[in-house]
């Protein structure tokens, strides 16, 4: 089996009595957007906090570009270039905006301690870097004007924006997005989803996501995997996910999905 | 287009730090194993008698330490503050006995001269002691949680505790106004005198078994199990559970968190209260710094333990003042540098187990 | 209204209360003391007059009143007034109280000095204004109820119209001036003024240490030596949000560098100040990493304990007998020679204020730098969200590590520079009390930045010195403050604020929200 981009093998993790994640295998190509759908306490969660390095799975491993992550730190994953934004905003509230992607493009420089007090010639040319690069990232996502503000006092959807930006900052090849729609308006929601895929288009990043709107997964995805107690029940393009029996039960139950079996048979027969 | 600027390095101190620890664990074991082995059996300085008498010593002092370390505990299993002003408040229980003692051998009992209140009712007058000492202590540190951290809940750690610093010093120089700066002798009721007890013989010679230490242990020991019992048994226990672990769920619960956050800090004012009052009846030394050592002593016990455990923080009290007092003629240094190794035990606990003997590890990072 | 006037009795009880533990701490005779200096009223020994202490009771019983009206937050006169008095009353009910209790032992000639340090004979008839016990109390009572409806009519009377308008008026006037003032500071004239600014400052950096004495070049020197400190400090603080509360020990490594290398005993090195001030920086910087090094996976409050006790370790050793012979035991380190610097002896507080200022001003030189660097940034992530920037590619670890590395050479420098300008170090300069105090000062100055620590500096270590006459209650009300500040301004006097950085022009960022929106 080649792996190109990112791969999970056999991953499992408990919590006390709870297996969160239960054996899970994904793949994930070079430059696709793959969604990761499920109830809620499915394990998404969970399983990008195994790839990030947060867990160390007790079974199985995450490959990224064939190299195992196990037993690496979050700050080397976030260097190799897996970078990822979180479900509940975390960002350094009382940091501007633009120190706060600086701190994404921390580990693409190399100034030390030395360098920032006598303002070498190296100090120089990295900060410079550093902030024309931030603020190119600001300007994608849309927040070049507010590169002054405190982080904490962005409104909410800015909030979810600068994540996203933070975390393209360190040159990330994969990016984790934990619910990125999540509490957004319609508006909001279709300018993150041209964001999303302006990503693979302008820098070739794959995309892992995680979301509960349906319209979005289905929108953008070129893969879905969905996840329920920790395993994963389905995996494919989104047109068979819709059509998945094991799907619709574990979201609408048993009872549900004969409904929709139901309502179906019923459509293909006046058709 | 997004050229790195610097080649990616792999993190160096991750590895160092792997590599430091177990070698630090085998210098320190030899260390260890090379002055006890010269103290013990080389030089044999001191004999079982000796080991008895800091033994004895140990256990009584510890059992205060896990006394007031219980309230450490308590309040940052709750607020996941350091209490740094608790110190203070047990030395006001202590001041209590203090004066508790002083009134009673004021009063005269009976045409007798020389028979005080004291000597005619000890049980009375040390029962006392401990209801107003507790009750001055709790209000104390019920007090203290009102004015000066409540309003702070909501703040970032190092306010609430900057605020406990404060509290702390003015505590402290309030004592030392009101009281003068002076050292007093508590008295105690002659029943309790202070260095009269069992003598035991051990290799021939007489190790004395205070009174007063003994009583000091038992009654501790009660005390814990006491608040043991009602902390896993009682409604209100449960209520302070709860509201340790998650205060938003334990109110939708419908637990009056405030209410809850109060009384800790009234329960763990009284325990402090309570070692006050036998530090004044054992030790008899009282004056403004006396809650000041004990105070960051049982913190470092409760830390030792794993702090927001009750079990640890009992255990690492008798621990703690066990090994400060036997440490160092165990290892052959000084009495004087009983804080060092105490402090150093600490430090050493801390390396090995970041979480305490009994706090739950943290292996992962925490989300 | 009814509940308005039990709300003001339990304000005024909460006061009364708050008067007994002042009268007992002597803090009233103080005052009076004060106030009897301040008017040129004559009066033998430590007791003032008793009209001072009438004078104070009112004023505090006016303040009480005033407290309980605003509390009340009723608007008309009436209510505020009836506020004040009822607090007033209830407030004058403990004076009385108090007051027949010290009426009591006075008359029975029971001397109390024993418990309660303060009450002695004649304290206590001063504290009953001269008079017999009962007149006194009902004074007191007088007093209070007096003091107490006065203060809530002075708050009432903010509704009044007349008032109201002056006030108003005041506040425009003020305002004006105020944007007067922010115009000439940030308009046309900004960088001539600020160059102005510094020049002045520079001068009078310069010059006043020839003019002042001994003593304020001494007190100039403290301050300047803590400004280091608290500049170290909040690099571990401030910034990396490591909480350390044994900081004095790096000061101590420092010091006693200084100390055993420039003193003739106990071991007589003799190696000069400059070689030693170096080496303390780099060993107080080693012991910081030394003890970071195995401690990086502990939460901030077991780095908080752990650097307590290593403080304390390092503070008993120094005392110890067992090592008398290497660090000078219990009673230190005399003779300490100072630096040579152009063939001048540096001799007199004078050249020690120069060498201070100059270090504090490398200090804060440093310290600006690092804060606006990859360094400075990825602290502060850390301060904020340790996982977070963990998880950014920050290696947290080893930032913790400098910061903590950083922080001590800081305190290294300041403490070899003391040793040296005291002649002297001994193992109760580095007590816990004295890391406390660092850690307030860039609490109460405002965390992480530099006009703030300079200000803590001040704040806690010259104000303590100017007013000499609280000596007996500086610490008291040291704490107090402590308190009250994080109440009411935990962000300290002075905030800091972030750099901003500057952003392209105008029309290239138009053209950046174009480029934006035609892609949306």
């Amino acid at each position: 089996m080649t792996c190109e981009i990112i791969c999970v093998r056999d991953v499992t993790k408990h919590f006390g009595g709870l297996t969160a994640v239960n054996g899970i295998n994904l793949e994930v190509q070079e430059g696709q957007i793959f969604s990761i759908i499920g109830p809620n306490g499915a394990g998404k969660t969970t399983l990008f906090n195994c790839i990030s390095g947060f867990y160390a799975p007790e079974m199985g491993e995450v490959l990224f570009r064939g190299k195992s992550l196990r037993g690496r730190g979050t700050d080397a994953i976030a260097a190799a270039g897996i970078a990822r934004t979180y479900q509940n905003i975390r960002l350094f509230s009382n940091l501007t905006a633009l120190e706060n992607v600086m701190v994404g493009f921390h580990h693409r420089s190399s100034e030390g301690w030395v360098d920032a007090v006598l303002h070498t010639r190296r100090f120089v040319r990295e900060e410079r870097a550093a902030v024309n690069e931030s603020l190119k990232w600001l300007r994608f996502v849309g927040l070049h004007g507010t590169a002054n503000t405190a982080a904490g006092s962005l409104p909410y959807g800015a909030q979810r924006r600068l994540e996203i930006a933070r975390s393209l900052a360190s040159d990330p090849r994969v990016l984790l997005l934990d619910e990125p729609t999540a509490g957004m308006n319609p508006q909001e929601t279709l300018e993150m989803i041209s964001l999303i895929r302006r990503l693979r288009e302008d820098f070739n990043i794959t995309v892992i996501l995680i979301e509960h709107d349906m319209h979005v997964v289905m929108g953008i995805s070129d893969r879905v995997a969905v996840l329920d107690f920790g395993e994963k029940i389905a995996e494919g393009r989104p047109a068979e996910i819709q059509a998945n029996e094991r799907v619709i039960e574990a979201y609408l139950g048993a009872g549900g999905a004969a409904l929709a079996r139901k309502y179906r048979e019923r459509k293909a027969q006046h058709a | 287009m997004n050229v790195p600027l610097a080649q990616k390095s792999p993190p160096r101190f991750g590895r160092v730090q792997t590599v430091l620890r177990p070698l630090l664990g085998a210098a320190l074991g030899l260390f260890l194993f090379y002055r006890l082995y010269n103290v013990i059996i080389v030089q044999h300085e001191y004999g079982p008698e000796t080991w008895t008498r800091l033994l004895i010593a140990g256990l009584i002092i510890g059992s205060v330490y896990a006394l007031i370390a219980i309230g450490y505990t308590l309040v940052y299993g709750i607020l996941f503050m350091i209490n740094f002003a608790h110190g203070e408040v047990m030395m006001f229980g202590a001041y209590s006995t203090l004066f508790v003692f002083e009134a009673f051998k004021a009063i005269k009992v009976g045409s007798d001269p020389v028979l005080t209140f004291s000597n005619a009712y000890p049980v009375l007058a040390i029962l006392i002691a401990f209801v107003v000492g507790m009750s001055v202590s709790a209000l104390i540190g019920y007090l203290l949680e009102r004015i000066a951290y409540r309003p702070l809940r909501k703040a970032p750690r190092l306010v609430p505790l900057i605020s406990a610093i404060g509290a702390s010093i003015f505590l402290q120089n309030a004592a030392q106004l009101l009281f003068s700066p002076q050292l007093r002798d508590v008295t105690n009721p002659e029943v309790l005198a202070r260095g009269s007890g069992w003598s035991l013989m051990v290799n021939g010679s007489k190790v004395i078994l205070p009174y007063t230490g003994v009583f000091t242990f038992v009654l501790s020991l009660i005390l814990l199990a006491g608040l043991y019992l009602m902390v896993q048994k009682t409604k209100l226990g449960r209520a302070m559970r709860a509201v340790a672990l998650d205060k938003k769920t334990a109110a939708l619960m419908g637990i009056d968190v405030d209410r809850t956050i109060s009384l800790t800090f009234f329960i763990s004012g009284a325990l402090a209260g309570a070692a006050g009052v036998m530090w004044g009846i054992h030790n008899g030394l009282v004056y403004y710094f006396v809650g000041f050592i004990p105070g960051i002593k049982a913190f470092t016990a409760a830390v030792l333990g794993g702090i927001g455990n009750l079990p640890g923080a009992m255990l690492g009290g008798l621990f703690l003042g066990v090994i400060e007092s036997v440490g160092p003629a165990a290892l052959g240094l000084d009495f004087q540098l009983k804080d060092v190794i105490a402090f150093a035990l600490l430090i050493i606990v801390l390396i090995f187990r970041p979480s305490g003997l009994l706090g739950e590890r943290l292996a992962e990072e925490k989300l | 209204m009814k509940t308005l006037l039990r709300k003001s009795f339990a304000n005024g009880a909460v006061f009364g209360a708050i008067h007994i533990f002042l009268v007992l701490i002597g803090f009233n005779t103080l005052i009076g003391t004060l106030l009897a200096r301040l008017t040129g009223v004559k009066f033998s020994g430590d007791i003032p007059p008793a009209g001072a202490l009438i004078v104070y009771t009112a004023l505090l019983a006016l303040l009480g009143g005033w407290a309980a009206a605003r509390k009340s937050k009723s608007g008309s006169l009436e209510k505020n007034l009836a506020a004040g008095a009822a607090a007033g009353l209830a407030s004058g009910v403990f004076a009385l109280l108090l007051s027949l209790a010290l009426g009591w032992l006075l008359t029975h000639k029971v001397d109390f000095r024993q418990y309660l340090a303060y009450l002695s004979f004649d304290f206590i008839r001063v504290t009953l204004y001269q008079l017999a016990p009962l007149p006194g109390a009902l004074s007191a009572l007088g007093l209070f109820l007096f003091g107490g409806a006065l203060g809530g009519l002075l708050r009432g009377l903010r509704g009044v119209n007349v008032v109201q308008r002056f006030s108003a008026l005041l506040r425009r006037v003020w305002g004006k001036l105020a944007e007067k003032v922010n115009l000439v500071l940030h308009g046309r004239y900004r960088l001539a003024l600020r160059v102005l600014l510094f020049a002045l400052l520079a001068a009078a950096v310069v010059l006043l240490p020839l003019k002042w004495g001994s003593y304020w070049n001494y007190v100039t020197g403290t301050v300047g030596l803590y400004v280091i400190l608290g500049l170290g400090l909040n690099l571990i603080v401030g910034l990396s949000g490591q909480l350390v509360l044994g900081y004095i020990a790096f000061f101590a490594i420092g010091a006693y560098t200084m100390a055993l290398l420039n003193s003739p005993i106990p071991h007589n090195i003799m190696l000069g100040f400059w070689p030693a001030v170096a080496l303390g920086v780099i060993l107080a910087a080693l012991a910081g990493l030394l003890l970071g090094l195995p401690l990086m996976r502990l939460r901030g409050d077991y780095l908080a304990i752990v650097t307590l006790g290593f403080g304390e370790i390092i503070r008993i050793l120094l005392k110890s007998d067992m090592l008398t012979d290497l660090t000078g035991g219990p009673r230190g380190i005399q003779n300490i020679s100072g630096p040579r610097l152009f063939g001048v002896d540096f001799n007199s507080d004078i050249h020690f204020t120069y060498l201070i200022l100059a270090a504090a001003l490398l200090a804060g030189f440093v310290y600006h730098r690092l804060e606006r660097s990859r360094a400075g940034r990825a602290w502060l992530a850390i301060r904020e969200d340790e996982t977070v920037a963990r998880a950014t590619g920050v290696n947290t670890t080893r930032y913790k590590l400098l910061a903590l590395a950083l922080g001590a050479a800081f305190a290294g420098l300041a403490g070899a520079i003391y040793a040296s300008r005291n002649q002297f170090t001994g193992p109760d300069e580095h007590s816990l009390m004295a890391s406390i105090n660092v850690l307030s000062l860039i609490i109460v100055g405002g965390m992480g930045n530099i006009p703030g620590t300079v200000l803590g500096a001040f704040a806690l270590k010259g104000l303590p010195e100017i007013l000499r006459e609280f000596a007996n209650y500086r610490l008291l009300t040291f704490g107090a403050l402590l308190v009250l500040m994080m109440l009411s301004r935990p962000e300290g006097l002075i905030p800091t604020h972030r750099p901003k950085y500057p952003l392209p022009s105008p029309d290239q960022q138009q053209k950046g929200r174009e480029e934006v929106n035609d892609d949306l």
